[in-house]
C-alpha cells in the first residue's frame, strides 16, 4: 500500500515537473500565438470607448474619440469591427467597418455623414496609420504570428511583472514593416508590456508600451497604452474605457445598415 | 452683417455650450471665397454678372446642426445662415430636417434628406437625388454638391439583404447655372430673355418614388434599382413670344452596381438605362434622349497614405439618328457616345492633417475637361483651410467646356465645433 502510495507521488512529481519544463520551453512561436490571441481576440466580441491623443514632440495635440465595437467569427480568425466617430468635429457621425480576414486584404467601409455616402476603401496597406495615429492598421487589428519567426531571448521582469523578451524576425521582409521586433510578452496575462520596432536600417523606430492593464470581466485588458515614434518624437496614447466583453453583439451591427444608422448606445 | 453677427454669437456662446456637455448641438463657420480665373471673353446680356463679377464665391456661412436622440429614434436639423458678400444678400437655408425611427428589420426616415447612390466619384448614374452644381462648379466642399430632398424613406433589412424604398412628393431640381446668376455657361437660347419654369406640381402622379435592393455577397456590394420621376436638369422649349420655357422631363432610371475587392484595390462597376418617358422616340429635339450609361473605377493604395484611382465612363444616346435630325440651328451637336476618363491622386501627410490631392476629369471624345488640385491642412482639430483650383475648359457646347469662364482660385476655412 505504502508503495503504492510512493510510487503515485514519485509519478505525479515526474508528471508535474515534465509539466514545468514543458511550460519553460514554451517555444517563441507559442508565446507569441498566446499573445496574439489575449491581445486580439479576447472574449467573443468587445466593446469600448477610445480616446486617442495625437501628440507632436512640439506638444500639439490631437484628439481622436470613437466608440468601437469588435466580434470574433472565430478565434484566431475572421473578425469585424465597427467604430464610430465623436471627434474630431468635422469627422464627427463618421462610422468605419472592417471586415477583417486572415491572410488576405480587409474589407473595409467608411461612412460619410455630409454626403450620407458609403465609401469602399482600398486596404492594400497594412502600414498605413490609423486616423492619423503612431498606429498602423496592423498594429490596431493584429499582425499574424506566422508571418515571423519567433525566438525568446531571455525573460526578466518588466514593469515589476515577469516576462518573456521574445525576437520576432519577418518571414518575408517585404511583408512588414519592421526589420526586427522585441517584445516583452506578461507572463500571466500574455499582453505584451512593452515592444521595440526597429526599421530596415536596424535603426529603432517605434516604441509601444502597455502603461496601465486591468482584469475586466475575466480578461486582461490593456487600458492604456502609447506608440512613439523614436525618431520624429510623435506618439499616441490610447485610452479604452467602458470596456465590455461577451455582450453578444449582433451579426448586424457590423452590416451597412450600421454604417447610416448606428445604434444609439454608439452615438450619444 | 447679420451672418457675421449670428456666427459671432456662436463663437462667444460656444464655450458655455460645451460646458453644457450638448453634444447634440454642432456647427461650423466658415469662410469662403473663390476669386474667378478666367474671365469670359463675351457675356450675353443675360449672363452679364458673370463678365463683372471677379469673384464667383465670397462671404461666410454658419451651420447650426441639432441631432437629438433616444433610443429608437433620433431627429437630424442641419440650417445654414448664408452671407453673401459679393451680393450682399443673406440667406437661411435648412439643408437637413428630418426623423429618423428604428424598427428591429426597417429603418425610416422622414423629412428634409440627403440620398446618395452609386459608386462614381463625380460620375452618378443610379445617383439621381438633387445636386448643387453651382456649389460645385465655384468651389464649395464637396459635400454641398449634394442636396436634401423632401422624402419619405424606408430601408427594410432582412438576411444580409436590405430594400429601400424612397417616396418625394415634392421635387427638388438641381441647381444649375441661370441666366440672371454670376456663373458663365452655354446658353444657344441666349437672345430670349423672357423665361418661365415649370415644375412639377406636388401630385399623387408626380411624386418621385425609388427602390434599391442590395447587400454583400461574398465581399461584393451589390444593388440593383430603379427610379420613376424626371430628369433634374431642365429641357428648354421656345413657346410664342418669344418666351422660353424650362421644363424637367419624365425620367425612369434603371441600374445595378458591383464593388469589391479586386487587384489589390477596390473595383467599382455600375450601369445604367436612363428611359427618356417623354421622348422615346428621340423626335423631340428639346428633351434628352433615352441612353444607357456604364462606369468601371479602380482605387489603389500605391503606398501608405498614397491612393490613386481611376474610372473610365461611357453614354451612349439612345436614337442618335433621331437626335441628329431633328437637331435645331445652334443646338450642340452630341456625339453617339460620350466617353470620360478620370483620375484622382490623393497624398496624406503630417499624420494626415495634411491632404494634397488631384481630380482630372476629361472626355476623350469631346475634348472638354475638370481639373481640381486641392491642398488641405488641419490647423487643428477644429480648423481646417482648403487652397484649391477649378479648372475648366473645352468647346463652349460641351458639358465641363461651357464652365471656362468660371475656372476659379478658392480658398476656404472652417471652425467646427
Amino acid at each position: 500500500m505504502k508503495r503504492t502510495i510512493y510510487f503515485t507521488i514519485g509519478l505525479v512529481m515526474i508528471v508535474s515537473s515534465a509539466a514545468i519544463a514543458r511550460a519553460q520551453a514554451l517555444s517563441g512561436e507559442e508565446i507569441m500565438r498566446r499573445s496574439y490571441l489575449a491581445r486580439y481576440y479576447p472574449g467573443e466580441d468587445m466593446s469600448a470607448h477610445v480616446i486617442m491623443r495625437l501628440v507632436s514632440e512640439g506638444g500639439q495635440e490631437r484628439v481622436r474619440e470613437f466608440i468601437m465595437s469588435r466580434r470574433n467569427l472565430k478565434e484566431g480568425g475572421e473578425q469585424r469591427y465597427f467604430l464610430y466617430f465623436h471627434r474630431p468635429p468635422d469627422v464627427r457621425g463618421t462610422a468605419f467597418l472592417v471586415w477583417a480576414y486572415p491572410r488576405r486584404d480587409d474589407d473595409r467601409w467608411l461612412y460619410v455623414p455630409a454626403l450620407n455616402l458609403i465609401r469602399r476603401i482600398a486596404a492594400s496597406d497594412k502600414y498605413e496609420s490609423f486616423v492619423g495615429s503612431d498606429f498602423t492598421y496592423e498594429d490596431v487589428a493584429g499582425r499574424e504570428p506566422e508571418e515571423d519567426t519567433h525566438r525568446v531571448l531571455r525573460e526578466e521582469k518588466a514593469g515589476g511583472r515577469d516576462a518573456y523578451i521574445l525576437e520576432s524576425i519577418p518571414k518575408n521582409p517585404g511583408n512588414s514593416d519592421f526589420s526586427r521586433k522585441l517584445s516583452w510578452i506578461d507572463k500571466t496575462t500574455w499582453l505584451p508590456l512593452k515592444e521595440e520596432y526597429y526599421d530596415r536600417r536596424g535603426d529603432l523606430a517605434r516604441v509601444f508600451t502597455a502603461d496601465e492593464l486591468k482584469e475586466i470581466q475575466g480578461f486582461w485588458t490593456m487600458t492604456k497604452r502609447v506608440m512613439k515614434n523614436a525618431q520624429s518624437g510623435h506618439w499616441t496614447e490610447v485610452i479604452f474605457s467602458e470596456v465590455r466583453y461577451n455582450r453578444k453583439l449582433s451579426p448586424e451591427l457590423f452590416s451597412e445598415r450600421s454604417l447610416r444608422a448606428p445604434p444609439a448606445e454608439f452615438t450619444k | 452683417m447679420r451672418a457675421w453677427v449670428l456666427g459671432v454669437a456662436a463663437v462667444l456662446l460656444w464655450p458655455g455650450l460645451a460646458s453644457a456637455e450638448l453634444s447634440w448641438v454642432h456647427g461650423f463657420l466658415q469662410g469662403e471665397s473663390a476669386y474667378r480665373l478666367i474671365q469670359p471673353d463675351q457675356c450675353p446680356q443675360t449672363q452679364r454678372s458673370a463678365c463683372q463679377d471677379e469673384f464667383v464665391r465670397g462671404g461666410e456661412r454658419f451651420q447650426l446642426e441639432l441631432t437629438p436622440r433616444g433610443d429608437w429614434w433620433n431627429f437630424m436639423g442641419k440650417a445654414e445662415v448664408i452671407h453673401d458678400a459679393i451680393s450682399g444678400s443673406v440667406d437661411v437655408d435648412l439643408r437637413e430636417g428630418y426623423l429618423d425611427v428604428r424598427f428591429p428589420a426597417l429603418d425610416l426616415r422622414l423629412g428634409r434628406q440627403i440620398i446618395t447612390w452609386g459608386i462614381g466619384d463625380l460620375i452618378f448614374i443610379t445617383d439621381v437625388f438633387p445636386k448643387d452644381r453651382v456649389a460645385f462648379i465655384s468651389g464649395l466642399p464637396i459635400e454641398y454638391m449634394k442636396k436634401g430632398s423632401d422624402a419619405v424613406n424606408a430601408t427594410a433589412h432582412w438576411a444580409g439583404s436590405s430594400l429601400q424604398f424612397v417616396f418625394i412628393p415634392h421635387f427638388e431640381a438641381d441647381t444649375v447655372p441661370e441666366a440672371g446668376g454670376r456663373l458663365s455657361f452655354n446658353d444657344p437660347m441666349a437672345a430670349i430673355e423672357a423665361r418661365r419654369t415649370d415644375e412639377p406640381s406636388p401630385a399623387i402622379e408626380n411624386t418621385e418614388a425609388a427602390l434599391r435592393i442590395f447587400g454583400n455577397v461574398l465581399g461584393w456590394d451589390l444593388s440593383l434599382s430603379a427610379y420613376r420621376g424626371f430628369f433634374h436638369t431642365p429641357a428648354a422649349e421656345v413657346e410664342p413670344g418669344p418666351q422660353l420655357r424650362f421644363f424637367y422631363p419624365r425620367l425612369s432610371v434603371y441600374g445595378a452596381s458591383a464593388q469589391g475587392a479586386a487587384l489589390g484595390g477596390v473595383l467599382s462597376l455600375e450601369a445604367g438605362y436612363y428611359d427618356s418617358r417623354q421622348d422615346q422616340s428621340g423626335l423631340n429635339p428639346a428633351i434628352e434622349n433615352s441612353s444607357i450609361r456604364l462606369l468601371t473605377g479602380y482605387q489603389r493604395e500605391i503606398i501608405p497614405d498614397l491612393t490613386l484611382s481611376g474610372q473610365y465612363y461611357v453614354q451612349v444616346m439612345d436614337d442618335h439618328a433621331e437626335f441628329l435630325r431633328t437637331l435645331g440651328p445652334g443646338m450642340p451637336r452630341r456625339p453617339l457616345a460620350r466617353h470620360v476618363l478620370t483620375l484622382r491622386l490623393t497624398q496624406l501627410l503630417l499624420h494626415q492633417t495634411l491632404k494634397l490631392s488631384l481630380f482630372v476629369l476629361g472626355s476623350p471624345n469631346e475634348g472638354d475637361f475638370y481639373v481640381n488640385p486641392e491642398v488641405k491642412y488641419d490647423v487643428t482639430d477644429a480648423v481646417w483651410v482648403a487652397l484649391g483650383i477649378n479648372l475648366f475648359g473645352g468647346p463652349l457646347a460641351t458639358e465641363f467646356g461651357q464652365f471656362e469662364g468660371n475656372s476659379n482660385l478658392y480658398l476656404m476655412a472652417r471652425y467646427a465645433f
